[in-house]
């Protein structure tokens, strides 16, 4: 057998990265860039109209109309009951916390570690942390069922001379949820503003107003950029820990309750990672999602960063089942009684579809798929793969709040929780996220035009030996 | 004695801007009558002038310490104002207390740095400024303001160096 060896030429011609591929290496006028954010702004087609006509109704309906119902007829029209008082609503919160969870991390942490896919669609995923946190912020209410009282929860003496008590998790959760909250939109806001005095410059009649008033006086002096970008770094390294803490602290709500199921030590982590996983994946639909249906989008969204999201929602994906398999193995092998009832009606049980839904969605499907980088950078297959993995977390975090209180230390409670309302108002809940979404992204620039920019300044490719290569010069 | 000018001089590039502004050190015009307006972050180190002073740090520090203290009134002072004894257990408990000082130090340095950047910037500036829309187009401006004998000489520099237009800078409504 004869072996023929590739000519020399036509390798190095395979094996060569297109540099025009990489935004970074593509660059275009800044004038052009922002009048390409601009026009995907403004530009919104009849469909945009009737998605969002529908989505108001879903709203008006699911969300205004049956939430209305349930202060006035209270929480007795909710399939909470007895064992199961935690039912979707909560789900619904730590869900919504969890995507919340991904604003952060791919803003604050990839910044600070200087991951250079992130900036074209940071502000994305920041818009993401604060609805998402508005919709859990509204889940809770639900839950409270009273919420004319829900000022009880402040530190403010009430009517029985008590302050609300900070042993307990749900005070925690207060504070930590109030925080990340303020926190995350003020991280939103102070990266938005050279892009809404951009916007600003560009815009007239109403909104001119809107984006002056916004924009707040910025021009970009030294001294404005140089408190801005103190400002940014000083968030990027402060909000981390507190990304961190909101869902340690919601995994608390749970883990500090000797409940079969729920006392655990990895609850913290376990949840964090579980945010991530669900917040990740969220980041791929949003961002495939403004890729399709926006103008323009194509130039900043690029297949080389669906390839990066899909990276990471592999590896986020690896560390959770690492997790879940830590918190299964120590639950199984400690060999409490109520606990092995537990984890077999997990498994066997009337929900056990949505246990193995749980695994498939977001072990055997991620694992499966991901490491193909084709896969990875067709939006197609990333949407779907992140749809998966979303109804994956929500569905695990459907298993460890009311299919987990159905099983306790008192058999004669135990009673399988059937929603009612709450799917309504989930219905509800995620429409208006949505709904909000697509307002937002025609009034605030969704791409932040001055970051993706700077990169471009600070990449260049470099000869070595017969390649190109890319380089980053430090110039933040 | 001359009267004082403010020109606006656009440079469509960095480095022809960093130039321009040696040029101007070169003849007499200092640092503090200078400054640069951009549509991206430039550092010190790149436009080669003296650093800008922040008191954003030292206001996140003050309010992560304002914060840490208020965490400590609500975990430690109002169980002590109004004490709820249960079953001979301590008022203040551990764990709990470092929950509410982690978070209220948190929310403290963060709500305090975003207000810093108010402060220092002095956020919101509704008044006319110098300033002109092809900026935030990636254009680098140089605001300086000289006697007015120099308006030629510099005019000149910098034209040489590249300056797409430089006129007088006029205050207008952003």
């Amino acid at each position: 057998m004869v072996a023929t060896a590739e000519p020399l030429e036509q390798a190095h011609t395979t094996e060569a990265e297109d540099p025009h591929e990489h935004l970074m290496l593509d660059p275009k006028p800044r004038g052009e860039m922002n009048g390409m954010v601009m026009e995907a702004m403004h530009t919104t087609s009849w469909k945009f109209w009737v998605v969002a006509g529908l989505l108001g109704l879903i709203v008006l309906t699911c969300l205004l109309i049956s939430w209305g119902y349930l202060i006035s007829e209270g929480l007795g029209v909710a399939g909470v009951n007895r064992p199961s008082f935690w039912g979707i609503f909560l789900v619904n919160t730590v869900y919504w916390i969890g995507i919340s969870h991904a604003g952060t991390f791919v803003s604050a942490l990839l910044r600070v570690m200087k991951a250079e896919f992130r900036r074209p669609f940071t502000r994305a995923a920041e818009l993401m942390t604060t609805f998402g946190l508005i919709q859990a912020a509204l889940s809770i209410f639900m839950h409270m069922g009273r919420v004319w009282v829900s000022y009880w929860m402040f530190p403010y003496p009430n009517a029985r001379g008590l302050w609300p008590n900070y042993h307990s998790p749900l005070g925690w959760d207060f504070l930590a949820i109030n925080t990340y909250l303020m926190a995350s939109t003020m991280y939103l806001f102070l990266p938005l503003i050279p892009d809404l005095a951009m916007a600003r410059d560009r815009s007239t009649g109403w909104r001119k107003v809107f984006y002056r008033l916004l924009s707040l006086g910025f021009r970009g002096t030294e001294g404005e950029w140089t408190h801005l970008r103190t400002a940014m770094n000083i968030f990027a390294w402060g909000i981390i820990p507190v990304m961190f803490s909101v869902h340690t602290i919601v995994a608390w709500d749970f883990a500090v309750a000797t409940r079969p199921g729920w006392s655990s030590t990895v609850f913290g982590p376990y949840f964090v990672v579980g945010a991530l996983q669900s917040g990740i994946a969220a980041v791929a639909m949003v961002i495939v999602t403004i890729r399709a249906t926006m103008k323009n989008m194509k130039y900043f969204i690029r297949p080389e960063h669906l390839d990066a999201i899909g990276k990471l929602m592999l590896i986020v994906s690896m560390i959770w089942a690492y997790f879940f398999f830590n918190d299964y193995m120590v639950q199984w092998y400690g060999g409490d009684k109520f606990t092995q009832m537990l984890l077999e009606f997990h498994e066997k049980g009337p929900m056990g579809w949505m246990w193995f839904g749980m695994l498939i969605f977001n072990v055997a499907i991620p694992f499966l798929t991901l490491w193909n980088k084709k896969i990875r950078r067709n939006p197609g297959m990333l949407f779907t793969i992140g749809l998966l993995i979303n109804v994956g977390m929500w569905f695990e975090r459907y298993i460890i709040i009311p299919v987990s209180l159905t099983i306790n230390r008192m058999p004669f409670t135990w009673k399988l929780y059937v929603p009612r309302i709450e799917i309504l108002l989930s219905i509800g809940t995620l429409a208006f996220f949505v709904l909000i979404y697509m307002v937002a992204s025609r009034l605030i620039p969704l791409v932040p035009v001055w970051e993706v920019q700077e990169g471009q300044e600070a990449h260049g490719l470099r000869k070595v030996g017969k390649a190109r290569v890319k380089t980053v010069s430090d110039i933040e | 004695m001359s009267e004082t000018k403010t020109f606006l001089a656009l440079f469509s590039d960095i480095d022809p801007a960093v130039e321009a502004m040696d040029r101007m050190r070169e003849h007499g015009v200092s640092d503090e009558e200078m400054n640069v307006i951009s549509g991206i972050p430039f550092t010190e180190h790149i436009l080669g002038r003296p650093r800008v002073w922040s008191n954003v740090p030292r206001l996140a520090l003050g309010g992560a310490i304002a914060g840490c203290l208020f965490g400590i009134f609500l975990a430690v002072g109002i169980t002590n104002l109004y004490p709820l004894n249960v079953g001979g257990q301590g008022l203040v408990s551990g764990a709990p207390t470092v929950v509410l000082l982690f978070e209220m130090t948190m929310l403290g340095l963060l709500a305090s740095t975003f207000i810093g950047v108010f402060l220092d910037s002095t956020f919101p500036s509704y008044r006319p400024k110098e300033y002109i829309s092809e900026i935030s187009d990636g254009k680098i401006a140089i605001l300086y303001s000289i006697p007015e004998e120099k308006e030629n000489e510099l005019k000149e520099i910098l034209s040489h160096l590249g300056a797409e237009s430089i006129a007088p800078a006029e205050r207008r409504q952003l």
